[in-house]
């Protein structure tokens, strides 16, 4: 049964319009999700905040909180969506198509792409304040908060060779576009006054 | 009752599930032992497909796969049945 429904959510990720929306929420949402992460560990560390882990709990919650609203909008929007296409389709097809295989496989797409929605600033959040994990064991603050910035922009790179290998771009020029973002949000923290 | 042994089919399907995908799913039908889809007519969002399927035809699963895909027959074009496969014969208005 697991199987079965897993089966049926890898045959509509191979779908070219389920991958390519999929594949763009995940990167855009995983692009907040890390730079809002490079705010909240370069500003907490600015802030004063004296243990690792308060300032990873900070981190978690704000990926709880992206990931909600990642699922929740994408829900509604593709749930939108996807009715408006399958009422245009019906109206060239001049026939109802609830319930067939075409409605239901629009359904599993908003399954796909809400998680993939949801995925991209978990993954962002939780990798970018990985580091202060480590914090009191092997790194203090200031290291802590470094090894995150590093984090960050290495994903973000990676997002951008991600991005230039599925657009046959330049791996390098797109890698360090997205990764140049990491350093201007840590640059704004340390600059804007407060 | 006698044997379907073929049917051709008039079909409007829309644009996804592609050709191929269409033709294996009625493919993988137990009743059927071979298929042939021909496209007929492009439009933006729905494709004007001629469905053969030959074997053991069971008309009403052929026709509820086709509905159950988000296709629709718009005529039944040709049907062979009987103990054997009888093929259309010539005549002099051909």
């Amino acid at each position: 049964m697991i199987l079965e429904k897993f089966r049926e959510l890898k045959k509509t990720w191979n779908k070219d319009e389920v991958k390519s929306i999929s594949r763009r929420y995940f990167i855009s949402n995983g692009f907040d999700g890390t730079l809002t992460a490079v705010g909240i560990t370069v500003g907490s560390y600015l802030s004063g905040v004296s243990t690792g882990a308060t300032v990873f709990k900070v981190a978690a919650g704000a990926a709880v909180g992206l990931a909600t609203s990642g699922v929740w909008s994408v829900w509604e929007i593709e749930k939108a969506e996807k009715l408006a296409q399958l009422h245009d389709l019906e109206e060239n097809m001049l026939k109802e198509l609830e319930g067939t295989e075409i409605h239901q496989i629009k359904k599993q797409g908003r399954v796909v792409n809400a998680v993939a929605s949801g995925a991209g600033p978990v993954l962002g959040v939780l990798l970018t304040a990985s580091p202060f994990l480590l914090e009191g064991i092997l790194l203090n603050m200031f290291q802590s908060t470094a090894a995150s910035v590093l984090m960050a922009v290495g994903l973000l790179f990676g997002f951008g060779v991600y991005m230039a290998d599925i657009s046959e771009q330049n791996w390098l020029k797109a890698g360090l576009r997205m990764g140049l973002a990491g350093l201007v949000v840590a640059a704004l923290n340390i600059l804007l006054p407060g | 009752m006698t044997q379907i042994r073929r049917l051709v089919l008039d079909v409007l399907k829309p644009r996804e599930p592609e050709m191929i995908e269409f033709t294996e799913e009625i493919s993988e039908m137990e009743c059927v032992d071979g298929i042939n889809s021909s496209l007929i007519e492009v439009d933006e969002k729905v494709r004007n497909v001629k469905v053969t399927v030959e074997g053991e035809i069971d008309e009403q699963k052929i026709r509820d796969k086709i509905e159950d895909i988000g296709a629709s027959i718009h005529s039944i074009d040709e049907v062979a049945a009987g103990e054997k496969l009888v093929e259309e014969s010539k005549t002099l208005q051909d």
